[in-house]
Formats: structure tokens, C-alpha cells, sequence
């Protein structure tokens, strides 16, 4: 029984794809807490979406697609605040046309650029095939977020709890908006490689939203959705290596699942 | 779990916010009320930014430690005066003074309760980190709030919540909550309270509670408060009305530095 667990770990790849998870985890499902207590998960969608059109263009262009895809997130983000400040767009219908227009652009690229085939990697993820600059891309992203959530705690707690208050203080809460939606664009661009473009969000979403059943402070809700998200990670990645028919992305957004539906089931009614 | 948590998570902070510099989120501001609390001359503002003007041409002066009722039908804007001297509602013309200074600067010495205020549903928060929300008045960017549990037990006795203070914010009732809220106000350190029908979510125990607090105990603090409640007036010092737009001041408070016994 313990041979099935350490076995794969000979593979140089799953330690990689198993540091990736690590890393991945800690990231979104931090960031995760905010996305799901103020509401933010169709942004996040779009965001994660909006990295298609990004990576294709960096592609075609020449240029690292990790920059393209946080140029196309930030561009997301920006021009779904644009059209929500005009009268009459409402922030939900801004975001739903920012989304579809850079996904419907992404498709239009992909068949520019070369045969679908090759692009399966972006919009589902492989986890396994995640190398050494990859690892340091995560790495330095999950650094940059984890150290902005922990520094600016107080204040997007504030600005999340109780928005009018942290205006009255002069905490800025419209600045600590742009800079979640900033971190979260980070945290989607490293966090790809994983679940693909269609799923990341799943990461920010899932784990999140089982800490909120079961935590009862910003930072418990956090250590909750790490702790799912590592073991869908880990169960996932597993469960994709003895069934090659189950790819890594999907397995583990359906392992992430098992533990929110189990918190739902048995979380203390509050 | 939570214990462990809680110590690495301070553990990590103290190293983290000893290397980062502290940055107030507002001016600093000179303390003490220097006469007038609330000055307004020629004050314009509207409800929304495009909509139209809730009241014109207000001028009106409060002086410190003044109890001051704010009375008049729904709608007259007596919502909108307040959170322009809260500095959340743009002014539209004219000019309003909280303290010699503009109300929109972000300001600690400002306390504002909305009617019913917007708090994030199920937020995962308990009513002492509630409470010490009013401490980051004195803080700023990058600083922890490690201090203050003095000044918070002392509000939450105040108010009546010394048991309540591990309770999660979404159990606690209407009353509750507005009497957490006063209490973080009361850490802040707030020198001119605005309130917005306070009694309207209190029970009896509640408003007992919370008049004693404005009315009977001796601080020099400025209270405006919007109320419908006729029989209450007269334990104001002062009654602003507002009506067709305007506003008349009803009866005035006696000297500046005003105080209850």
C-alpha cells in the first residue's frame, strides 16, 4: 500500500508537479478566502479565462507567455472597471462581456496560431509536465501574493468586511479592490499550468469556499482552504497517475471537491 | 489547529512588520475639539452623484460636547447630511468643516453609523476583532494592532457585550451588532459621533444600554443623531430640522464647552 504512495515519487516529474501543487495551494486558496467572501468568483472566471488570448498572443509575438497571460488578466481586469464606472453596465454585465470578448479573441487566435491539439495543455493544464522555470515562476508569484495578503491583512479585511468604514479611516478600500484583483491575476497566471485556463478558478473558488464552512476568523477560512486544496492536489495528481484516463487538471478540481461536499455535510451548522 | 495557526500567523507578522515602515492612513490630526465640531456654510449635497440635491443652502455651526437631534421626514436628507460630514457623500457646493478641517480626508475622529450599515454577509469575524477594527484609526499601513485590549474590554463593558466578544459578527442580533459598532467607535477614539436612527434596530435592553452610554455618562464627546422619535427630544441640546430642503436650527446649545453632568 505505501509502495502505491512513494513509487511515483522517484519521478523528478511528480516532485515537480507535487512542489507545483504545494506552492499552487498556499497561493489561491490564501487569495481563494477574499475571492469567495466578497463575492469576486465571476471575476476570477474572467481573469482566468482572459489568460487564453494572452499566452496565444505571447506566442505569436514572440514573448514569455507567462507575461502574456498577466498582461491579458490586468487588461481583463482594467477594461471590466472601465465599462462598470459608465452609467447603465452594471459591474456583473462588464465583467461577463470583458470575459467572453477575450475568450471568443483566445479561439480566434488559437486558429491562427496552430491546431487545437497543442493548445489542450493551456485550457486544461498539465501538471506533469511542469518544469524547472516554471517552479520558479510559481515560486516567485506565490512569494509576491502570499507576502501582499499578509501585509496588507488588515486592511482587505477591513475594506472586505466593512467597506464604509475603511473609506471613513482613509484605509483606501477602492486601492485594496485593484490590488486583489492584481494579486489574483498573479495568482491565476502561475496557478495555469495546473487546471488550465477553464479551471483555475476552481482553486480559487473550492478550497475557499470549504474554509468558510469551517472557519471562524480570516485566517482560519485560509488554513482550511489550503489544507483542501493540498489534499486535492495530492489525491488528484495521484489519482491521474494510476488512471491515465483521468487528466491531471480534472482530477484535481474532482479531488477538491470531495472535501467541500464533506464540510457540507458535516461542517457545525452555525 | 486554530491556536497553532494563530501563533505562527503572529509569530510570522512580528518579524515581517518590524522591517516595514508605518504609514498613517490620514494626516495626523491635532486632538481635542478646538470650539466648533461641525461648521457648514452655504452646504449643497445630493443622495447619489447624478441624482438630485437632498438639501441646499445649510448653514449651520455645532459646538463640542453639543447632543444635537437631527429631525425631519423621511427623505428631507438627513441620511445624506450625515455621511457628508462622515466625509463618504461628496458635497455638491458650499463648504463643511468637521473640526476646522474637510470631513474627507479619512479622519479618526469621525464615527459614522449608518441606519443599516453594509457589512459583508457571513463575514468569518468575531465581534472583538470587530471591535478592535476601531484601533486601526491610530495604526496604519503596514502596522499590526497587537495593543489596545485594555480600550476594548473597557467598550465592550460599556456596551454590554463582555460575553459576547467570541461570538461570530453574523450571530449577533440587530441590537447587538449596533452596540458592537458603537463600541468600536468608542475605540477609535471618536470625538463627534454621527448616528442614523440608532434606535431603530435597538429592544428596550438595547436602548437602555445605548442612552446611557450617549446620554448620562460625562465625556466631551459631539453626538448628531437622526431620530424620528418626538419624545425624545427633549434630551438634546440642540434640534437641527431639516424640511423643503433646508435646514432650521430649533434651539441652540448654551456654551462651547458644553458638558453633561
Amino acid at each position: 500500500m505505501l509502495e502505491l504512495l512513494t513509487q511515483p515519487l522517484a519521478e523528478p516529474f511528480f516532485v515537480r508537479a507535487l512542489v507545483a501543487i504545494a506552492l499552487c495551494s498556499a497561493t489561491c486558496a490564501c487569495l481563494g478566502a477574499y475571492v469567495v467572501l466578497r463575492r469576486m468568483a465571476f471575476v476570477s472566471t474572467a481573469l482566468t479565462h482572459s489568460i487564453l488570448p494572452g499566452v496565444i498572443s505571447a506566442l505569436l509575438l514572440g514573448f514569455s507567455p507567462y507575461l502574456g497571460a498577466l498582461a491579458a488578466a490586468l487588461l481583463t481586469a482594467a477594461g471590466a472597471a472601465w465599462l462598470a464606472a459608465r452609467r447603465g453596465t452594471t459591474e456583473d454585465s462588464a465583467v461577463g462581456v470583458m470575459l467572453s470578448v477575450m475568450f471568443a479573441a483566445g479561439v480566434a487566435l488559437m486558429q491562427q496560431a496552430n491546431s487545437w491539439r497543442d493548445f489542450a495543455g493551456l485550457l486544461f493544464g498539465s501538471v506533469v509536465s511542469v518544469g524547472r522555470e516554471d517552479l520558479v515562476v510559481i515560486g516567485v508569484t506565490a512569494a509576491i501574493v502570499l507576502f501582499g495578503l499578509r501585509v496588507l491583512h488588515k486592511e482587505l479585511e477591513l475594506a472586505s468586511f466593512d467597506e464604509e468604514y475603511a473609506a471613513l479611516l482613509g484605509a483606501r478600500p477602492a486601492l485594496m479592490r485593484v490590488v486583489l484583483l492584481v494579486l489574483v491575476a498573479l495568482g491565476s497566471v502561475a496557478c495555469v499550468r495546473l487546471v488550465g485556463a477553464l479551471l483555475t478558478t476552481a482553486l480559487f473558488v473550492i478550497p475557499a469556499a470549504t474554509g468558510v464552512l469551517l472557519g471562524r476568523t480570516v485566517p482560519q477560512v485560509m488554513a482550511w482552504g489550503v489544507g483542501c486544496a493540498l489534499a486535492g492536489g495530492i489525491g488528484g495528481l495521484y489519482l491521474s497517475y494510476y488512471l491515465p484516463a483521468v487528466p491531471s487538471g480534472a482530477g484535481i478540481v474532482l479531488c477538491c471537491a470531495l472535501p467541500y461536499l464533506a464540510a457540507r455535510i458535516f461542517a457545525p451548522r452555525r | 489547529m486554530s491556536r497553532v495557526i494563530d501563533t505562527l500567523s503572529r509569530h510570522l507578522g512580528e518579524t515581517l512588520f518590524s522591517v516595514l515602515p508605518s504609514i498613517p492612513y490620514a494626516q495626523k490630526e491635532k486632538a481635542g475639539c478646538p470650539g466648533i465640531a461641525v461648521a457648514t456654510k452655504q452646504l449643497s449635497a445630493a443622495a447619489r452623484l447624478d441624482g438630485p440635491v437632498a438639501f441646499a443652502d445649510a448653514t449651520f455651526e455645532i459646538p463640542c460636547g453639543c447632543r444635537t437631534a437631527l429631525i425631519g421626514p423621511n427623505g428631507s436628507g438627513k441620511s445624506t447630511l450625515l455621511r457628508v460630514l462622515a466625509g463618504l457623500t461628496p458635497i455638491r457646493s458650499g463648504e463643511a468643516l468637521v473640526a476646522g478641517e474637510s470631513p474627507r480626508l479619512g479622519r479618526s475622529r469621525i464615527a459614522y453609523l449608518a441606519q443599516r450599515p453594509h457589512l459583508a454577509e457571513l463575514f468569518p469575524l468575531k465581534l472583538r476583532r470587530l471591535v478592535q477594527m476601531g484601533t486601526y484609526a491610530h495604526h496604519g499601513w503596514f502596522e499590526e494592532c497587537q495593543h489596545g485590549d485594555e480600550a476594548i474590554d473597557l467598550a465592550l463593558t460599556r456596551l454590554g457585550l463582555t460575553g459576547l466578544a467570541e461570538r461570530p459578527v453574523h450571530t449577533l442580533s440587530g441590537g447587538q451588532l449596533q452596540r458592537a459598532l458603537i463600541a468600536r467607535a468608542v475605540v477609535q477614539g471618536a470625538e463627534l459621533l454621527l448616528l442614523d436612527e440608532p434606535y431603530a434596530a435597538l429592544d428596550q435592553a438595547s436602548r437602555e444600554i445605548v442612552d446611557r452610554f450617549l446620554f448620562e455618562q460625562s465625556h466631551a464627546f459631539t453626538v448628531v443623531m437622526a431620530t424620528h422619535d418626538p419624545a425624545d427630544l427633549s434630551r438634546f441640546d440642540r434640534i437641527l430640522e431639516m424640511r423643503d430642503g433646508t435646514i432650521i436650527t430649533r434651539h441652540a446649545c448654551s456654551g462651547h464647552d458644553h458638558r453633561h453632568a
